[in-house]
């Protein structure tokens, strides 16, 4: 079995065991809040936080590529470093 | 796994997030009970049920089904169905000769109005990488596997549109109704990743398939 079939078997695998399951800690919940919030209050739009999101989950890729490895379902890391990014950007936590 | 993704208390997400909170909500851009409030909706209320109605009705309602293939955002709205992340929605209808699978090459692009958010595997560089090289692989990954002369047609979601699969409806469920149909749809099938069960090896599944 190579390496990216098991991978996502896994977490295939985790998906069924919980099937409702939407967010994998409550720190991951209170980000994607946090997030929501601030772009629903026009801090940032949705869009701009996506940018972030995507450069950070490309720039994991690239690594992952390079070493051969998979991931293990940390996407919200992605997310918290994407939201982490941009309010430094916009100045809004100084 | 790259170093730089070590964590040690002081600095693991769950200690950034509450640092994060702790400063927003002194300078009164967020309070926690609108926070909770999210999460509620989230984890509760707003999930793959609601596509499962969108299936349902289209599977028992021809009009209903040709407005939701022509403009889906329209169409969901009906039900109620709109918010953040429902922008332009696609609809595409599985037949006994085309199978459609929905992933988002970039990050995680979703249909949130109608599936909620996505789950993990969705998510994943392992999905996202190879939906499109490799489509039937990761479907038998899933344990679904397509006849050789059925046509895979892989959606790649973006900012701009979302992607909503119509599964095929089983055969035995004639005369079932609408909430009845509405039970048996899974968040799966709707993003392509599985076929819908006839409804007598549906029971063996019935502890996957409650939401």
């Amino acid at each position: 079995m190579s390496t990216a079939t098991k991978a996502l078997n896994n977490l295939i695998e985790a998906a069924r065991l919980d099937a409702d399951h939407v967010f994998s800690a409550p720190w991951e919940a209170r980000a994607f809040a946090i997030a929501l919030k601030l772009s629903e209050a026009g801090h940032f739009s949705w869009d701009e936080f996506r940018d972030r999101l995507i450069a950070e989950v490309g720039a994991s890729e690239r690594i992952r590529a390079r070493d051969g490895t998979s991931d293990h379902g940390e996407y919200y890391e992605h997310f918290l470093r994407a939201l982490e990014r941009l309010l430094d950007e916009k100045g809004i936590v100084l | 796994m790259s170093g730089d993704h070590h964590n040690t208390d002081d600095t693991g997400p769950a200690a950034r997030v509450k640092a994060l909170e702790a400063i927003l909500t002194e300078k009164g851009l967020i309070d926690a009970a609108a926070l909770d409030a999210i999460v509620d909706i989230y984890e509760t209320r707003v999930g793959p049920r609601n596509g499962a109605r969108v299936v349902a009705k289209a599977w028992t309602d021809s009009e209903y089904r040709k407005r939701l293939l022509a403009n889906a955002t329209s169409a969901v709205a009906e039900l109620g169905f709109a918010g953040p992340e429902g922008g332009h929605l696609v609809a595409v209808e599985n037949t006994d000769r085309i199978h459609n699978l929905v992933v988002c090459t970039l990050c995680s692009c979703y249909p949130w109005p109608v599936l909620g958010l996505p789950p993990v595997w969705y998510k994943s560089f392992a999905y996202r990488s190879r939906a499109v090289s490799d489509p039937r692989g990761v479907l038998r990954d899933f344990g679904l596997e397509l006849a050789p002369e059925v046509e895979v047609r892989v959606w790649d979601s973006s900012a701009e549109i979302r992607y909503l699969v119509i599964p095929e409806r089983p055969k035995g469920t004639e005369g079932m109704s609408e909430d009845a149909l509405a039970g048996i749809v899974t968040r799966d099938s709707m993003v392509g990743v599985a076929k819908i069960a006839a409804p007598a090896s549906r029971r063996i599944d019935s502890g996957r398939a409650r939401a």
